[in-house]
């Protein structure tokens, strides 16, 4: 089973250029598409906690990537996640570069994540996008029970050019490593941790200021995720019920 | 997962020696109780393998995400 993770990304990009999306598109086809619409805040952090714990943001008190000015790590989450669950069953279980902690957490891999988890350039998104898709397709050799792998990129790259034409040529690149991916499974997850819009039309805005690396910040966080499934029984409504989705695939 | 099986081979003498060990214990094969056994270690190694060191985040590391988080904005 391989589940995708794109930080950030929205099905208002994703339809108006699914012709150039063949990938998503073929998966749309083939599976199921919904929404899932954050009921708290939409924060990477506390989102991809609850996608691969099971736990809402309230149960886990999981909020943000440091407190007191101090970075946290994967030992100082005291949850059990979906690899953590199935690992124990005897699985073989791998994850790859999840951004609830800084650097990302990867499961049973050697990764080094792109500019610590927070790729600025443009280089940098690059360098995530070939790096991480060669080390899942590493893994996905070795026929693993699941994988899930989370890109970044796609968050900053909409924080700097929301309702500009690279946004689309950024989604067009990644579904390229999509269709790579998707070559070695047939149950699969694709799915977001929050969508995104005009930085002006953000409920809650996400940065303490208006300027990221020195540029004008022109999107932001929204709070309708994408969820693409293909032969996965369970239904996914909420952030969590990813992590039960999972684990009735396995029967555990 | 057990009905899927394959056949490996081990010195003569140890699965004598694991015979005799396990003579009026519940296990009833020399197969079963190495499957156990080798259950048990790997367990135990892949234990030790998850339990990352929190040393391979050095410092030098922390203020460099620290510095990306101020740079994007994250801090103030």
């Amino acid at each position: 089973m391989l589940v995708i993770g794109l930080d950030g990304a929205t099905w208002k990009v994703i339809q108006p250029n699914l012709e150039n999306l063949p990938n998503i598109k073929r998966l749309i086809r083939e599976g199921k598409a919904a929404t899932v619409i954050v009921k708290g805040k939409p924060l990477s952090v506390p989102l991809w906690c609850s996608i691969f714990s099971g736990k809402t943001p309230e149960e886990h008190g999981h909020e943000g990537f440091m407190i007191n000015d101090q970075l946290l790590h994967r030992d100082d989450i005291h949850l059990d996640f979906i690899w953590d669950t199935l690992a124990k069953k005897g699985y073989k279980v791998f994850a790859l570069n999840i951004p609830f902690v800084l650097p990302p957490y990867s499961f049973r891999v050697q990764y080094k994540p792109v500019g610590y988890g927070l790729p600025e350039t443009e280089e940098e998104w690059s360098e995530e996008l070939e790096e991480v898709t060669k080390c899942a397709r590493k893994i996905l050799e070795q026929k693993p029970d699941l994988l899930c792998v989370v890109y970044t990129l796609l968050d900053r790259v909409q924080h700097y050019y929301w309702g500009e034409k690279e946004v689309a040529e950024w989604y067009q690149r990644v579904d390229v490593k999509i269709g790579e991916l998707l070559k070695y499974d047939t149950k699969v997850i694709v799915l977001s941790d929050h969508g995104f819009c005009d930085f002006n039309e953000a409920k809650i805005k996400t940065l303490k200021r208006a300027v990221m690396n020195g540029r004008a910040v022109k999107g932001d966080h929204h709070e309708e995720a994408v969820i693409i499934t293909k032969n996965i029984f369970m239904p996914i409504k909420e952030s969590e019920d990813v992590y039960y989705a999972i684990q009735n695939e396995f029967k555990v | 997962m057990d009905r899927d099986i394959t056949t490996i081979s081990i010195p003569k003498p140890l699965a004598e020696k694991i015979r005799t060990r396990i003579q009026g214990t519940g296990f009833r094969t020399v197969s079963s109780y190495i499957t156990y056994v080798m259950r048990q270690v790997l367990s135990k190694v892949e234990e030790k393998e998850d339990a990352k060191p929190r040393e391979v985040f050095t410092e030098k590391d922390e203020a460099e995400v620290k510095a990306r988080l101020k740079s994007l904005g994250y801090l103030d």
